[in-house]
């Protein structure tokens, strides 16, 4: 559908007035900029809403990147923070069902997971459903540090780069996010 | 001493500074071993999360999505010097410019208003006369205001003594200019009336008590007994005949 151009090159046409352009460049890289929002929101709607809010501030902020910057890694950066910003706005209703370590539906739930065998659990798929909830009860910045290190494999340097931080702030938000849950996934531990 | 949780998460995600030492310790302390395999086992439990898969028309999907949104890029936009360095640099010529343009305005402005006073110097036909000159008698004759007020004085107006003291400070300093102008210049007729008119400008501006009316009542018998008003009168008729002009010249009359 449309040439094949490095993404320097597509850019250059963008602002030189070829807006169909832009498209190579969503379709290039949609599906990364997709994995990443997933695992910072948590779901596809939210992922996909992101993804293409994303590619709209970039598109506005065009003029002002750097050629000398990689559009992959330019628009990875939008994305996160785009991700960051819905899950804090999302937060107030999250605080309110897994907010903290005394929310009475996630003992509930992890009640549940003590009194029942591994191998149920593992069927249920409720492992994945405590996982989720335990990541909903970090702040936004805890989860979006720790999806960017455990699942993105990025370095402190660069989550601190992504998120505008020192990076010894992102790796202090990393290590607090990793000691919540493991405090809140420990009924997991004792039950497998 | 053991390792912290932080150093262990560290070791974990290979990011710590001494790895070799975080190995030598974990190697030789049994606790520290089994919390960092718990570690390793937790943080191996929270799987990455996948994402569910897009299939190859998600991209086109988005952009359908977006298109629509995004206005065309005008070209006119890019210009060159609408770019960060071409604007700063824009910025600096416009400003040198207007630089160039006030000095060379201010130029013009004195070479127009010089001839108005050089080709009033022709018309009076006088030798021009160095600034020195006109500065002293200028403060010749606000000397000679002063020692005129003085002269007149009203002992009991406290209105008037406050600003005569003010004006023999300042006088003063004058005079002292004057002083040693014509000392260098050799000339002990100037230099002996400027020297009686120090002292009595030095004594109403240091009067202990003010410009009272006794102090006032002396300063006119010192400018009397000195004759420092005749002094002065005949410097500024000698300047004047210096001049060429007969006429004692008014307060800023020439340069």
């Amino acid at each position: 559908m449309r040439m094949d151009k490095n993404d320097h090159a597509t850019i250059q046409a963008v602002l030189a007035g070829d807006k169909e352009a832009y498209g190579t460049l969503v379709v290039r890289h949609s599906q990364t900029l997709f994995r990443v929002a997933y695992r910072i929101t948590g779901n596809e709607a939210d992922a996909e809403d992101v993804v293409q809010e994303a590619f709209l501030r970039g598109y506005r902020k065009l003029e002002g990147f750097e050629s000398r910057a990689n559009f992959g890694t330019w628009i990875y950066r939008i994305c996160i923070h785009c991700a960051l910003d819905r899950v804090r706005h999302r937060r107030g209703d999250e605080i309110s069902r897994v907010g903290d370590a005394n929310d009475p539906e996630l003992d509930q739930l992890q009640v549940a997971d003590e009194k029942a065998g591994p191998e149920r659990l593992v069927l249920s798929g409720e492992i994945g459903s405590m996982q989720q909830a335990a990541l909903s009860s970090l702040t936004a910045m805890e989860r979006t540090a720790f999806v960017m290190r455990h699942m993105e494999d990025c370095t402190t340097a660069e989550i601190g780069a992504a998120l505008g931080m020192d990076p010894n702030a992102a790796k202090q938000a990393v290590f607090r996010a990793v000691q919540k849950l493991r405090r809140r996934l420990a009924p997991l531990r004792v039950a497998t | 001493m053991h390792l912290t949780e932080e150093e262990m998460m560290e070791q974990v995600y290979g990011e710590s500074e001494n790895t070799r030492a975080v190995e030598r310790h974990l190697a030789a302390c049994r606790d520290c071993a089994n919390n960092f395999a718990e570690l390793q086992r937790d943080l191996a439990a929270l799987d990455r999360v996948e994402a569910p898969a897009r299939d190859i028309g998600y991209g086109e999907r988005v952009w359908a999505s977006i298109a629509p949104l995004l206005p065309v890029y005008r070209f006119e936009k890019r210009r060159w010097w609408t770019t960060g360095l071409w604007k700063g640099l824009s910025y600096a010529a416009a400003c040198a410019l207007l630089a160039a343009c006030a000095f060379y305005a201010g130029r013009v402005w004195e070479q127009k208003k010089q001839p108005s006073v050089s080709q009033a110097a022709p018309k009076n036909a006088a030798p021009k006369q160095p600034i020195v000159v006109v500065v002293l008698d200028d403060h010749l004759d606000r000397s000679e205001r002063f020692l005129v007020e003085l002269k007149h004085a009203d002992m009991d107006s406290a209105a008037m003594v406050s600003p005569m003291r003010d004006e023999a400070r300042s006088l003063l300093a004058a005079n002292r200019v004057a002083r040693k102008d014509a000392a260098q210049e050799n000339d002990p007729d100037l230099t002996t009336a400027l020297d009686h008119l120090d002292r009595l400008l030095a004594e109403a501006t240091n009067e202990p008590g003010g410009l009272n009316a006794a102090a006032i009542a002396r300063l006119q018998d010192e400018m009397n007994a000195d004759g420092v008003l005749f002094e002065v009168r005949v410097l500024r008729s000698r300047i004047a005949r210096r001049n060429g002009t007969g006429n004692i010249p008014a307060k800023g009359g020439s340069i």
